[in-house]
């Protein structure tokens, strides 16, 4: 009887996932144009991987997407938490909104914006104009679509955020009473207390945004109006991935991807776990 | 004993399963047609038709699906239509899923991709239920690959200069003469309209992220962008010196900076466009969107020939067929999805209704026909496109499979040319080895 129960799972998660995932797997290893049935390559598309231009431009740019939002997002959140945190009239408000970009972040609503926002006529261009600076256009520009994709990411740095407060609620208040008494200074309490207390919760928010980000698809998606443009300016790798499955029917080479972007993930979540022996304090 | 019976109740489900998929597929035609439904009554044939395009399209094509089932009220027709770039998308995951639409609206950089992958029908067998007879000759063989014909032009279409002449005259810069015209003057033009407006109006839009405007430059050097084979066939320095061109109109202020050209690349919607909205006084376009561009900017525009015509060793210009109607391998209906695309094409209901809106209508009697009752827009395409007859001097060979792909690199490469992050040059080394690449 138990099993029955557990089958609208079991069959979800066999037809829905695990098929698909081994799918993938295997189609990684062949020619597959969507239209007719795949031809085996063995290792084929994995070698092409290397000499692949574009490819590496999509890395190059996902990786500093990684390096530079995550860090900036979580400073952000931890910030504005902390201050939050010292009570704040109406801070149920504040929470929320702070928290709705992070709802609205990933929408493809909120990348249509974004690209009017900081196009050549856009908003940023126009407040610029009025105190007479004449900005280019953001997005249409190869040096700085990426960072107006950076900054749509961070801006979206209420998740963590909300994670952090409910993180700081933990922290016992005797512990920054009994500092005071020894004339610890915010600073230090800060720095002394809060950060190493905080080093669970720091360390999972790093570990979901960094997963989180290396799949950023819509965002780029809807801005670069699916080409990863100006002059792959903006190619994420899942987007790259999706040109070549979908673009020009190759769903072998683009089923590789996919997995190499998994290990790449793995890669990184395996060497933050690691790293977090050294940095991470469960207390005691 | 158990084991049969077993294979019993595994089939059960398997029907089940198929009767819930049935009833969840039917389940969301409901409304237009009570009558299917009753059990024992004649079966309806369902046939789904797909395209891309505006809301405009939309309407005309639905008239001329009514005007189809009208004559035919055993076969229900449903349209599927998205805007142009996820139409390819959509198409490739359903055929890939097996759930292909009937009737598939093609272009011609995509069809031979769907034709040598055995996706599509071979029509020369159903040449019984599609008259050919009245077609345009110019454009009939573009739908033929490996011998087959897998697609079967809507109608005949031609890139061309279009030009405000309200904004010519706002410049107070004189219209050029389209027949005389060189690749000099028309930098020459675009960056007088841009200084006498004091920028406010653009010379011209940037085109370099198209390749049928390169192919017109290519085909005035004696070159094609593909030979009959599928392989390029044009000299690295016309590509550079086409990019060129867009650099001399950068610099001169004739066309847009580069960011503005980079965002405007991307624009899909008419309205939106500079020459929609009469800051651009030119752009190139295909010349069925004359009506939409006009409407946008609520002048009446023109259309020129391209320049350089008259400058090389031959005319480039060439008609294109605008779209193709092509049937899925798979239909389960071939017999009733060629009355469709014969209706399409020759019934006189289904020309009313879409008119030129795929181009001037490939049945040459049809067109004859309408030329009569045309809008303005439409007069004004039929006659331009009747002006070049004189200097088209042949059909550039159909485009190879991957052609498709050519789309985005162009896009890519010209955006890489007006930042100067390469030279025109370098641009043409590239394209050449990635379009290698992509149709090799």
């Amino acid at each position: 009887m138990a099993y029955l129960f557990l089958a609208p799972w079991f069959i979800g998660m066999v037809v829905i996932t695990i098929g698909p995932i081994l799918a993938s797997l295997y189609l990684s290893f062949t020619e597959y144009s969507l239209l007719q049935p795949p031809e085996w390559l063995g290792l084929e598309n994995y070698r092409r991987m290397l000499d692949d231009e574009r490819l590496h431009t999509a890395l190059r740019v996902t990786f500093t997407y990684v390096f530079v939002s995550v860090p900036m997002q979580l400073a952000l959140a931890l910030a504005l938490a902390f201050f939050l945190d010292r009570g704040v009239r109406g801070l149920a408000i504040y929470r929320s909104i702070y928290y709705l970009p992070s709802l609205l972040g990933g929408s493809v609503a909120i990348a249509i914006l974004w690209r009017q926002i900081f196009g050549t006529e856009g908003l940023i261009n126009q407040l610029l104009g009025a105190v007479g600076i004449e900005g280019e256009g953001w997005v249409s520009h190869p040096d700085h679509a990426l960072s107006t994709l950076i900054v749509l990411n961070v801006w979206t740095f209420g998740a963590p955020m909300v994670i952090f407060l409910a993180g700081l609620r933990q922290i016992p208040t005797m512990y920054y009473e009994a500092a005071e008494v020894d004339g610890a200074g915010g600073f230090t309490k800060f720095w002394r207390i809060t950060i190493p207390l905080l080093t669970p919760i720091i360390f999972f928010n790093l570990v979901l945004q960094i997963i989180g980000s290396f799949q950023t698809f819509t965002q780029a998606f809807i801005v670069s109006g699916g080409t990863g443009g100006p002059a792959d300016s903006t190619l994420f790798y899942t987007l790259y991935t999706y040109q070549r499955g979908f673009g020009s029917f190759e769903m072998g080479y683009a089923s590789a991807l996919a997995w190499v972007l998994l290990v790449i993930i793995a890669i990184f979540t395996a060497v933050n776990f690691l790293a977090a022996k050294r940095w991470v304090h469960y207390g005691d | 004993m158990s084991g049969g019976h077993r294979k019993a109740w595994l089939s059960m489900t398997g029907v089940l399963a198929m009767a819930l998929l049935a009833s969840a597929c039917g389940g969301d035609d409901g409304g237009d047609d009570g009558d299917g439904a009753a059990a024992g009554s004649e079966e309806q044939i369902q046939l789904r038709f797909s395209w891309w395009g505006s809301d405009e399209r939309r309407e005309l094509t639905e008239a001329a699906i009514a005007a189809f089932e009208e004559q035919h009220p055993e076969i229900d027709v449903q349209g599927e239509y998205i805007e142009w770039s996820g139409y390819w998308d959509r198409l490739a995951t359903q055929v890939a899923a097996g759930d292909a639409p009937d009737v598939i609206t093609q272009e011609e950089r995509f069809l031979r991709e769907y034709a040598s992958r055995g996706a599509l029908l071979d029509l020369s067998e159903h040449e019984d239920v599609i008259d050919l007879s009245q077609l345009d000759p110019l454009v009939t063989s573009s739908g033929e690959v490996d011998g087959g014909l897998y697609g079967i032009p809507t109608g005949v279409n031609a890139y061309v200069v279009y030009a405000n002449p309200a904004l010519f005259a706002q410049a107070g810069v004189e219209l050029p003469d389209d027949t005389t015209w060189t690749w000099d003057d028309y930098i020459r033009i675009a960056g007088e309209i841009t200084a006498a407006t004091g920028g406010e109006v653009f010379g011209t839009m940037d085109y370099g992220g198209n390749e049928a405007g390169f192919k017109i430059l290519a085909r005035q050097n004696d070159q094609e962008l593909y030979d009959a084979d599928g392989e390029l066939a044009f000299d690295a320095e016309t590509l550079a010196q086409w990019w060129d061109y867009s650099l001399r109109l950068r610099d001169s202020g004739g066309a847009p900076q580069a960011t503005l050209s980079a965002e405007q690349q991307d624009t899909g919607s008419p309205e939106q466009t500079l020459l929609g909205t009469n800051r651009a006084a030119m752009a190139w376009y295909w010349s069925n969107t004359l009506a939409a561009l006009s409407s946008a900017s609520g002048n009446e525009l023109m259309l020129l020939r391209p320049p350089g015509e008259h400058e090389g060793d031959r005319t480039g210009n060439y008609y294109k067929p605008a779209m193709h109607y092509s049937v899925s391998a798979d239909t389960e209906h071939p017999e009733e999805a060629a009355m469709l695309v014969d209706f399409l094409l020759n019934d006189p209901a289904a020309v009313d209704a879409i008119r030129s809106d795929r181009g001037l209508p490939a049945n040459l009697e049809q067109r004859e026909r309408i030329l009569g009752d045309l809008d303005e827009h439409q007069v004004a395409e039929a006659e331009y496109l009747a002006e070049i007859q004189e200097d088209i001097e042949d059909s550039p060979p159909a485009p190879p499979v991957g052609a498709g792909q050519v789309v985005d690199i162009i896009k890519r490469l010209n955006v890489e040319v007006l930042f100067d992050r390469l030279t025109p040059d370098e641009a043409a080394e590239h394209f050449i080895s990635e379009v290698e690449a992509a149709t090799g």
